[in-house]
């Protein structure tokens, strides 16, 4: 029966405006988590299953001026003893995170371990943050494999990483921070270093003396 | 009389939607299809042609094509290995396909999600949803103010009416009803044609005899034109307008839900993460196995937390047909909100999941780790950890997993293991007969060689690479905790020192979560309003009829799409309604009529009782 009074549209047509948003809703959440899922996804680049999110990886140097402050580190190393980086102002400092089982720290490590030593005499210094080692003999076993002499602080948990969120979050491992004489960092490498690009990288600041870093 | 009856209606065409139910003179909604149609006729100019495809694209039928077109685009997704759960299946299909591969590869159909035409699809629905429903929203918040549209002329006429006569004079049989009615919450509206017959005579005097309860009672409204005699009036009362509020709650709701959803997608993370009994981890990009950021998140900003998981206990049914299964997991978590900050507790259950500022942890999985001591054939200790192995079976938890030893020297030593947690000999083959670890044992192939993993290319935790290595001349025999085997050709040695329990961790961060929570209650309370409330009309109209009386017709009408139960409604407002004037009628026969009869209507005769 014809309603004149009521112009409302057919009770199909009800349900359809109704149920459409509702089903075309339900969809955009599919839709978007999938979409999330899918294109923002940070894996190891073999797959889920290599213990570690494989970032961007690339050099970001800034210019002096424009440096962040490293923040004070401080914590047990490897061989129990306390070491802070505040140790290492007015010297140049490689900040390098690794883990044992990461194969691109491995394959990165013997450049670390040459370069900590030629640079030793040019006030180099190189400190490592060994993170998700679940074990001190693990990352012992493996600073006598590369035959790598400098320090490394003990941090399975990963908190030290915390400490630069404010700063140069380290996104990946391994990484490497590049930390001029005035406590500034300089670098960031994501990835492993070469030795070549470490070098030049350590060139640069070392050849700077250490008041015109006092600029940064 | 058909074309009298739509006089003091206001409908400007047959299909307005419900934006018309009830709308004043004047306030055509101008979406409605002819005026659209008069537009197409028109010549197109740009603000046409934007207008004509802002109508397209907001049609319902358009937002259906690509909804369907979503659905459609996602099937390769499921078909087709992707980049974000699988590159390594992805790559080796690329090379498996020299054509097709990089061909599919540039039409982004490996990254389906994440495709320019699929952002596409996405975003156009988006716009048609939003474009939908938020000139829908107007248009409801307008019905819902909108006042009952005037009385038809013959109100006895709709599905619903009854006419009777009484003695009452118009203006008192108006009054009752405006009474009753206003009682009842109905929203009226009064209309008169006394005097020239011209409508809007009925002043505020009429429309404020409803008093306090009806204060949306219409006050001018447009009368009848021409043709009534004077003296007749009418009243149009209507309730349930909460319907059009839900409606319009509900569009509101589903507006909101939108935002919440891209609100989380932007700026919410999951990531998961495996973690073994002792270890912690601290929520950085850097110590997860997995992580999927929103699009606005960066690096710095996750929460700084940091959790470890000191115990994980799982307990399973011990007898009976279930046995075996589990019956209860908890993992007892320490957590630290900030560096520095206190050290908390909490026990992690499945769905009790842990809120550190927002972020939550659940705990989705668990499995065993055997914790290995590996002595080179130097004398070194090369290894000292508890090594995840991934369950093969679910019901008795037997667990398989690698070890590699890449700091062994001289050579590098990697193992292929197997995990029982209660094992058993079957037959001369070892079983594991329950998934508790009762008596845990593990089996191991060992190797001497080259791992590859100072290579530098990352590879699988759970998978050795033995291409580059030889297996070493020991049979497997299985080690109970506490026991050694010592590797031929002084390679060293392995002991399995004991077990620890693994639990993967799945960390989300959405602060879109509650919001579109809230907006899905409200959604759904919004929708029942709608679908429970009826819009209801109930109209009076009175006449002067012959003989002094007054002709009383009274029509109802409901919405036809739900279920009935108007018409009980309807009898019982009429029979009130009635009753209503019966009384007034017994107490003007009392009272009114022996001392002043009443003056505006000289042929009134208030006594004569028609019932």
């Amino acid at each position: 029966m014809s309603l004149p009074l009521f112009t409302i549209r057919p009770a199909t047509q009800f349900w359809a405006a109704v149920l459409l948003p509702g089903a075309v809703l339900l969809a955009l959440i599919a839709g978007l988590s999938g979409c999330s899922r899918g294109q923002n996804v940070q894996n190891g680049p073999g797959g889920n299953d290599t213990n570690y999110v494989g970032g961007t990886v690339g050099t970001t140097v800034f210019k002096a001026g424009q440096r962040p402050a490293a923040p004070r580190v401080t914590g047990p190393t490897l061989t129990g003893q306390r070491l802070s980086l505040s140790r290492y102002r007015g010297d140049v400092a490689v900040l390098n995170f690794w883990a044992s089982w990461c194969a691109p720290c491995r394959s990165e490590a013997p450049a670390l371990a040459q370069l900590s030593r030629s640079y030793q005499a040019k006030g180099v210094r190189f400190v490592g943050i060994n993170i998700k080692d679940p074990g001190r003999a693990n990352g012992e076993a493996y600073e006598r494999s590369f035959g790598i002499r400098y320090p490394s602080l003990y941090d399975p948990a990963g908190q030290l990483l915390l400490e630069f969120r404010q700063t140069v979050p380290p996104s990946a491992i391994p990484s490497t921070l590049v930390i001029d004489r005035t406590g500034h960092i300089a670098a960031r490498i994501i990835g492993g270093v070469t030795y070549s690009g470490l070098r030049k990288l350590l060139d640069g600041l070392t050849s700077q003396s250490p008041t015109s870093g006092e600029t940064g | 009389m058909t074309d009298t009856r739509m006089t003091g209606v206001a409908e400007p065409t047959g299909s307005g939607g419900v934006a018309a139910v009830g709308g004043m003179p004047g306030d055509a909604p101008p979406e409605s299809p002819d005026q659209a149609a008069a537009q197409v006729a028109k010549p197109f100019g740009i603000l046409g042609w934007l207008r004509w495809c802002w109508r397209q694209l907001t049609a319902m039928r358009t937002a259906l094509v690509l909804l369907f077109l979503l659905a459609l685009a996602s099937v390769p997704g499921s078909v087709l290995p992707q980049n974000g759960t699988d590159p390594a299946s992805v790559q080796q299909y690329i090379s498996q396909h020299p054509f097709l591969g990089p061909l599919l590869n540039r039409l982004s159909l490996f990254d389906v999600f994440a495709a320019p035409w699929f952002a596409a699809i996405y975003l156009l629905l988006f716009a048609s949803l939003a474009g939908c429903v938020l000139p829908r929203a107007f248009r409801l918040a307008v019905s819902a103010r909108a006042k009952p549209p005037a009385a038809p002329r013959h109100p006895a006429r709709l599905p619903f009416g009854v006419s009777y006569q009484t003695a009452l004079r118009p203006a008192e049989v108006m009054a009752a009803a405006t009474t009753l009615l206003a009682r009842k919450k109905f929203r009226l509206r009064l209309g008169d044609t006394t005097g020239d017959g011209s409508g809007d005579v009925a002043g505020g005097a009429a429309g404020d005899v409803a008093g306090g309860a009806a204060g949306d009672v219409a006050g001018g409204a447009a009368g009848d034109v021409a043709g009534e005699a004077p003296g007749s009036a009418w009243l149009a009362a209507e309730k349930g307008y909460l319907r059009e509020a839900g409606n319009l709650l509900f569009h509101i709701a589903l507006l909101a839900l939108l935002a919440a959803v891209g609100l989380g997608a932007l700026f919410g993370y999951k990531a998961d993460i495996l973690l073994t009994e002792g270890n912690g981890f601290a929520n950085t990009v850097a110590s997860y196995d997995q992580y999927h950021p929103g699009r606005a998140v960066a690096p710095g900003d996750l929460q700084p937390f940091t959790l470890w998981l000191d115990t994980f206990r799982a307990s399973y049914v011990q007898s009976g047909p279930l046995r075996g299964d589990p019956s209860s997991f908890s993992a007892f978590v320490r957590y630290q909100a900030e560096p520095g900050g206190p050290i908390q507790r909490y026990n992690l259950r499945v769905n009790q999941p842990l809120n550190v500022d927002g972020a939550k942890v659940y705990l989705i999985g668990h499995g065993y780790a055997p914790v290995f001591r590996v002595v080179d054939g130097r004398g070194h200790v090369a290894l000292q950890q508890a090594v995840p192995f991934l369950p093969a079976s679910t019901t008795d938890f037997t667990s398989e997993g690698v070890i590699k030893v890449p700091d062994a020297r001289p050579r590098q030593l990697g193992f292929v293991g197997v995990f029982l947690p209660t094992a058993v000999s079957v037959g001369g083959r070892l079983e594991s007969a329950f998934p508790a670890p009762l008596r845990p044992a593990v089996s191991l192939v060992s190797y001497a060689g080259n791992l590859g993993l100072d290579s530098g290319a990352p590879q699988s935790v759970y998978q050795l690479d033995t291409a580059a290595m030889r297996r070493l001349p020991i049979a497997p025999r299985p080690l109970l905790a506490g026991q050694s085997m010592k590797l031929p050709n002084g390679s060293g040695s392995v002991t399995f020192t004991g077990y620890r329990q693994w639990t993967s961790l799945q960390v989300t961060y959405d602060p879109g979560r509650f919001p579109a929570l809230v907006s899905a209650v409200v959604a759904i309370a919004g929708l029942l309003l709608s679908f429970l409330i009826r819009r209801r009309r109930l109209f009076v109209r009175v006449r002067p009829g012959g003989e002094g009386l007054t002709e009383v017709e009274v029509g109802g009408l409901a919405r036809s799409d739900v279920a009935g139960g108007f018409e009980e409604e309807f009898a019982a407002l009429s029979a009130a309604l009635r009753a209503a004037h019966d009384a007034r009628e017994g107490e003007a026969g009392e009272s009114t009529a022996p001392n002043e009869p009443a003056p505006a209507l000289p042929s009134a005769t208030e006594d004569e009782d028609r019932t």
